[in-house]
C-alpha cells in the first residue's frame, strides 16, 4: 500500500484546488477576482492567499495583471473546471447511489475532488449516466459489463464534452433542489 | 463622508488582522528555519526581528479588540511548503504576507477614516505607517 504517497505528488493540493475553483467562480460570477476577494470567499487571510498564489503563478496556472486582478491560464481553467466537475460527480454518486445525506455528500466530495483521477471521474460520469436509464434489476449487470468495456477502450481527456454537459445538468438539478 | 463602522464590524476586521499578524509570525519562524545559503545568518536575523515585530503587532491588535469589548479569536490557516529557501526567496515570500497585512490595515483605515472613532482611526493610520516601512525595507533588501 503505497498509494497514499501519491497524495504528495498530486498536481494540486486541497488548498490549491480551492484557490483555483474560487478564482474561476469569482470570474464567472463578478467578472474579476482579487486576492482580497479570494481570501473573503475562502475565509482565510490575504497572506495565506498571496503565498499560495505565488506557487500557482510559478506553475503557470494563475496570472495577475498590473491592476492585481487575477486570472487563470488555459491549464488553470482546465484544472479548475475538472475539479469542479469531479466534485459534482462524486457528490451525486455518494448521494444518489449510496444514499449519503446531501450535506455529508457535499463535504466528502469536497475532500476528495482534487484527488480523484481523470480516469475514475470519467468512469463515474459514465456510470451515473447509464444508471439514470436503468429500468430493471437485470439490466444492472449489463450496465457494469458495458461500463467495463467502455472504460477499457476509452482514451481519457477529462473533462470530456460529454462529462461536462452531464455535470452541468447535475449541477442545475442540485441548485434546483437546494432552492426548493 | 465616512459613516463610521459598527463595533461588530470593527471587531471582525481586527480579528482578520490578528490572523494576518499571527500567521505572519509563524511564517517568519518557519522561513528562519528553512533559509539556507551564504547569506543565511544575515537573513535569519532579519526574519527574527520581523517575527518579534509581528508578535508585538498581534498583541496590539488583540488589545484593541479587547478595548472594543470583543474577544481575540483569529481564524488561523497556515500551510508550510516543504522546501528550503535562499535568502532572497525567503525575503520575497515575507514581502508577500507583509504586503497583505499592509493592504488589510489600509482597508481598515479607509473604513474608519473620518467616521468618528478617532482612536481606531489613529491605530489604523499608525499600523499603515509601520507596515509601509516594513514593506519598503523588504523591497530595499530585495532591490525592487
Amino acid at each position: 500500500m503505497t498509494g497514499w504517497r501519491e497524495f504528495d505528488q498530486n498536481p494540486v493540493s486541497h488548498s490549491a484546488a480551492h484557490h483555483l475553483t474560487t478564482i474561476q467562480f469569482l470570474l464567472d460570477e463578478f467578472g474579476y477576482a482579487r486576492v482580497s476577494d479570494v481570501a473573503r470567499h475562502l475565509g482565510i487571510t490575504r497572506g495565506s492567499v498571496s503565498v499560495t498564489l505565488k506557487g500557482l503563478r510559478q506553475r503557470g496556472l494563475v496570472v495577475e495583471d498590473e491592476h492585481k486582478h487575477l486570472g487563470l491560464s488555459e491549464e488553470g481553467i482546465r484544472i479548475a473546471r475538472g475539479i469542479h466537475i469531479k466534485r459534482i460527480l462524486v457528490q451525486t454518486m455518494l448521494r444518489d447511489v449510496l444514499g449519503i445525506p446531501d450535506d455529508l455528500a457535499e463535504q466528502d466530495a469536497c475532500k476528495i475532488e482534487h484527488l480523484v483521477s481523470d480516469y475514475t471521474a470519467e468512469a463515474i460520469s459514465k456510470f451515473l449516466q447509464k444508471l439514470s436509464g436503468i429500468e430493471s434489476a437485470e439490466s444492472i449487470s449489463k450496465l457494469f459489463d458495458d461500463l467495463k468495456k467502455e472504460m477499457a477502450a476509452a482514451e481519457i481527456s477529462f473533462p470530456s464534452e460529454e462529462a461536462q454537459k452531464f455535470s452541468d445538468r447535475l449541477e442545475q438539478r442540485l441548485t434546483e433542489e437546494e432552492d426548493q | 463622508m465616512n459613516q463610521g463602522i459598527s463595533r461588530e464590524d470593527a471587531i471582525e476586521r481586527l480579528n482578520g488582522l490578528l490572523a494576518e499578524e499571527m500567521e505572519a509570525s509563524m511564517r517568519y519562524l518557519h522561513l528562519s528555519m528553512m533559509v539556507q545559503g551564504l547569506d543565511r545568518l544575515i537573513v535569519k536575523k532579519v526574519l527574527h526581528e520581523n517575527l518579534e515585530e509581528t508578535l508585538e503587532h498581534s498583541e496590539q491588535v488583540a488589545e484593541k479588540i479587547l478595548q472594543l469589548g470583543g474577544c481575540p479569536a483569529p481564524k488561523i490557516h497556515v500551510e508550510f511548503a516543504q522546501q528550503r529557501y535562499s535568502g532572497r526567496e525567503a525575503l520575497q515570500e515575507a514581502l508577500l504576507f507583509e504586503q497583505a497585512a499592509l493592504d488589510g490595515y489600509r482597508d481598515l483605515l479607509e473604513r474608519v477614516d473620518g467616521g468618528g472613532d478617532v482612536i481606531l482611526e489613529e491605530f489604523a493610520r499608525q499600523q499603515v505607517s509601520v507596515e509601509s516601512e516594513h514593506v519598503a525595507e523588504l523591497k530595499m533588501l530585495l532591490e525592487e
